[in-house]
């Protein structure tokens, strides 16, 4: 999509004021722990995306983008932290500006912003997996099934799928959650149905059987078919407004028993048992003030989840960082997921209890109701209290929160007055001294109370089809949607899976050559097995080191971004991701990036100088395609070894008379730059193993090595008969020697420590001709034209040439017998 | 090249489940309507929360 030409940065992290030139090419940022490379990526990052993903998500804590994301001097002053950056979009052949000020991070300043390179940027803003840290690629490796499917899914920018797969369960459990109540309802019907038809089973000829035999008493024509409309009273004459509506007896002393059955239920050991174990899980839910305060609020956060769209706050209208504060709900809702668990299984238990409360409710009003047509009517006032608290006593078990509410009605649900049962008693005594009625009388009797019990129960029935029927519906669109996701994602886990196999196996074709890997997706899980050795497949953090876990990291990455970006991936930023990884294998890192990513722009940071020098070496970046950071302080953020900022500081502390630090920068640039020489000159130095090397240890060897060479090149030329090159490298020899004579830096051969030790005590005067001679001594390891230090080629085997990274310099080394 | 090629060739993995998603329920016997309101809710007005969701698998019928 884009590629980097250069950054600009001021007051940004630790960073006061710099500028990388990347030049469109990879580019690599050395420097020691704490010198601020890691706030190039930073910068990169925000200007690029508005974002800092250090500073942002999970496990951040108090730390955010807008307060510390300015230099620590202007952290109140966020506009004066700003990074701009100049990108190249190669498919519109465009050149694009785009600056960022931490004032307003999601407002970008773009110039040209036509349409086309807006959408772009959107693009690329869509896309902060450009950004990889170490942190963020050992979590795709060592991660569970579950959280890696999440890692992965980000990158590959699967939240969207996510989302609707989550969204989609929700609906089909909710559509299912329903059924429970409704199916109660059924079957409190259905018992209420067969006590007034007196059956044991709802089967349509027993109900036609019993009805006809009713409505025969009636001379009724018999009833021929039961169908959903048809009414077991059909042709019975309707009351008159007159005539009052009597107690039917029979039906009344039945549904009196099943009341005391009912109770007696809700009554029992069993649910005094249920109650108790209940309430013991409630108090644990209540005895953690912050776990109750969370349960009140998921409901808030999921809604606010599902409404946080726009890019600012529909309140106040301040722009937000969309993705920052989705992170932030995220976290919140996670943290409530274990909450949710226990509070489900509480719910599960409760569950039997508001099914026999139901029961007890219906059955006390269906008696309360028959209390009413008594002559006088009767109150039963405690009974019809008692049907009232049963509906508040579900209400409270349904809604669970607040939980202390809850524990008190449970505590009284097994808990029948004495009242009630009096009340009962007082209205059996009633129906049973009421005269019988005639054949005719009970037969209307019966059928009233059975038609009105039968449309009750249709109804009932109707509402749980419906319910079962979405419940069906909505379950099978969200088990499509799983096969469908699942399919297409095992198709693109199959393609990353050959590739991350092919990459990783490429860095490690010394040993693991023929490593094989397995994603397995299944369910919003996926997981990640990695073969060793031939003797099976195991979780890569089994048997494999660290540093195989870290290339195994960067592989997986780079192969999803090439499925994700495909030809577009051709920026992206690895901020030390190969920290574990031993030489050997950052080299074949170097040499893979080259092979199969030769489009794509990388700005790599790293703390170790060697794997810069592989860098240059396998040609992933040229020459000038490096910055090294040698120090850090808050006053001034990075510096770096930058041959022009160092002569010009050296030149300062001259100004101001302080040798001392002088000498001081002096001595460890030269250091830095007498180990890059002696890499490049292939020149032979006694090894350490601690790997500190003075400079009494590296630029000797160096300057004897440079001598060495065109010594060699001399002889070479001779075979060959060239006499102008010949003497060209006597002159070239010639000066060499003058300057390394000037230096008297050879001398240190004879003794390490006593000579730039003694710069310190030197005066201005006396330090200045020294700083010259070794600024000219370095100049005479340089190609004329590009200024680069030369180097031996080929870096291993037989030294062939000298040569520089302009091609203007080019020295053979090879006699022609050789 | 113009924008639409930029993004064709950037891998719309979400698309891609979408349309299989879509595809398989047409298959399944979902209904065109079905289909015709999930493909606007999920690819054209790219809406992925719940009750928008909802609202193209339960449109207009309220849970009982």
């Amino acid at each position: 999509m884009i590629r980097v030409e250069s950054i600009t940065m001021h007051e940004f992290r630790g960073i006061r004021d710099l500028t990388l030139d990347f030049k469109e090419k990879s580019f690599a940022i050395c420097g020691p722990n704490g010198t601020g490379k890691s706030g190039v990526v930073d910068a990169l990052e925000f200007a690029l995306t508005g974002n800092v993903s250090r500073l942002s998500g999970e496990g951040r804590g108090d730390v955010s983008l807008k307060q510390h994301g300015p230099h620590v001097d202007r952290r109140n002053d966020p506009d004066k932290a700003r990074v701009t950056v100049r990108v190249t979009i190669p498919s519109l052949s465009k050149t694009v500006d785009i600056e960022r000020s931490l004032k307003n991070p999601a407002t970008a300043q773009v110039v040209p912003a036509d349409p086309a390179v807006l959408e772009v940027l959107r693009q690329v803003e869509a896309h902060p997996e450009i950004v990889l840290s170490r942190r963020e690629l050992i979590r795709y490796v060592l991660a569970t099934p579950g959280k890696r499917a999440e890692e992965v899914q980000a990158l590959l920018h699967l939240d969207q799928v996510e989302q609707v797969r989550v969204g989609l369960q929700k609906i089909a459990n909710a559509c299912e959650r329903q059924l429970v109540p409704l199916g109660t309802a059924v079957t409190l019907a259905r018992e209420n149905l067969l006590r007034a038809l007196g059956i044991s089973e709802l089967v349509k000829e027993k109900v036609l059987a019993t009805a006809n035999a009713q409505r025969m008493s009636l001379s009724l024509p018999a009833l021929m078919d039961l169908t959903e409309t048809t009414s077991l009273k059909d042709g019975m004459a309707t009351p008159g407004p007159a005539q009052p509506q009597r107690i039917p007896k029979a039906q009344t002393l039945a549904d009196i028993r099943a009341t005391r059955e009912d109770l007696a239920e809700i009554g029992s050991d069993d649910t005094m048992k249920r109650v108790v174990e209940v309430s013991a899980d409630l108090n644990v839910l209540i005895g953690d003030p912050a776990v109750a305060a969370s349960v009140k609020r998921e409901a808030f956060f999921t809604t606010g989840m599902e409404l946080v769209e726009a890019r600012a706050c529909p309140f106040c209208d301040i722009p937000w960082d969309l993705g920052e504060l989705k992170k932030h709900i995220q976290a919140k809702i996670d943290h409530l997921k274990e909450v949710s668990r226990k509070r489900r299984a509480a719910e599960t238990k409760i569950a039997p209890l508001i099914t026999t409360l139901r029961k007890v409710q219906a059955a006390i009003n269906t008696v309360v109701g028959y209390a009413a047509l008594a002559t006088p009517p009767l109150a039963l006032k405690a009974a019809h209290e008692y049907g009232v608290q049963c509906g508040s006593a579900i209400e409270r078990l349904n809604a669970l929160l607040p939980l202390a509410e809850t524990i008190k009605v449970l505590a009284n649900v097994p808990i029948i007055p004495q009242t009630i049962l009096d009340d009962i008693r007082e209205l059996e005594q009633v129906v049973a001294a009421l005269p019988e009625p005639t054949k005719q009388d009970a037969a209307r009797e019966w059928l009233v109370v059975a038609q009105e019990r039968l449309e009750i129960w249709r109804d009932a029935m109707r509402k749980h089809k419906v319910a079962k029927d979405q419940a069906l519906r909505t379950r099978q669109i969200s088990d499509i949607y799983a096969a469908a996701s699942d399919k297409v994602l095992a198709g693109i886990y199959a393609d990353v899976e050959k590739d991350f196999a092919s990459l990783y196996g490429f860095i490690n074709r010394d040993d693991e050559d023929k490593f094989k890997a397995q994603l397995i997706p299944s369910l919003g899980k996926l997981g990640f097995d990695v073969d060793f050795y031939g003797r099976g497949f195991f979780p890569p953090g089994a048997y494999h080191s660290e540093g195989h876990q870290d290339g195994m990291g960067l592989c997986l990455y780079l192969a999803l971004m090439k499925h994700l970006q495909g030809g577009n991936f051709i920026f992206s930023v690895l901020d030390d991701v190969l920290m574990s990884v031993d030489a050997g294998h950052r080299r074949e890192v170097c040499a893979l990036l080259k092979k199969e990513f030769p489009n794509t722009q990388f700005i790599m940071t790293t703390h170790d100088p060697i794997w810069l020098r592989h860098m240059r070496t396998e040609g992933i970046i040229g020459g000038r395609s490096a910055v090294h950071f040698r120090n850090w302080s808050v006053d001034l953020g990075p510096t770096r070894w930058d041959a022009r900022d160092v002569w010009t500081e050296i030149a300062d502390d001259l100004k101001d008379s302080d040798v001392r630090a002088a000498a001081s920068l002096l001595r460890h640039y030269l250091e830095y730059e007498s180990a890059e020489l002696c890499h490049r000159l292939r020149a032979p130095v006694e090894f350490r193993g601690d790997a500190q090397y003075q400079l009494g240890e590296l630029l000797p060897p160096a300057i004897t090595r440079m001598r060495e060479l065109y010594s060699r090149a001399k002889k070479a030329g001779n075979s060959w008969n060239q006499r102008e090159i010949i003497e060209q490298l006597s002159a070239r020899e010639h000066e060499f020697a003058k300057l390394a004579e000037a230096s008297n830096a050879e001398q240190w051969q004879v003794n390490v420590a006593v000579h730039y030790n003694f710069w310190d005590n030197l005066g201005k005067e006396d330090f200045a001709p020294v700083v010259k001679a070794f600024h000219d001594l370095l100049g005479g390891f340089t190609c004329t034209d590009c200024g680069e230090y030369l180097r031996v080629s080929p870096e291993r085997e037989v030294a062939e040439s000298i040569r520089c990274e302009c091609g203007k310099t080019m020295i053979n080394l090879r006699k022609k017998s050789e | 090249m113009t924008t639409s090629t930029i993004l064709e060739r950037t891998s719309d993995v979400p698309a891609q489940v979408f349309e299989k998603f879509l595809q398989a329920l047409r298959d399944a016997g979902g209904s065109a309507e079905l289909v015709a309101r999930l493909r606007k809710t999920l690819l054209e007005d790219k809406k992925f929360t719940e009750r928008a969701l909802r609202e193209a698998v339960l449109p207009e019928e309220p849970l009982p």
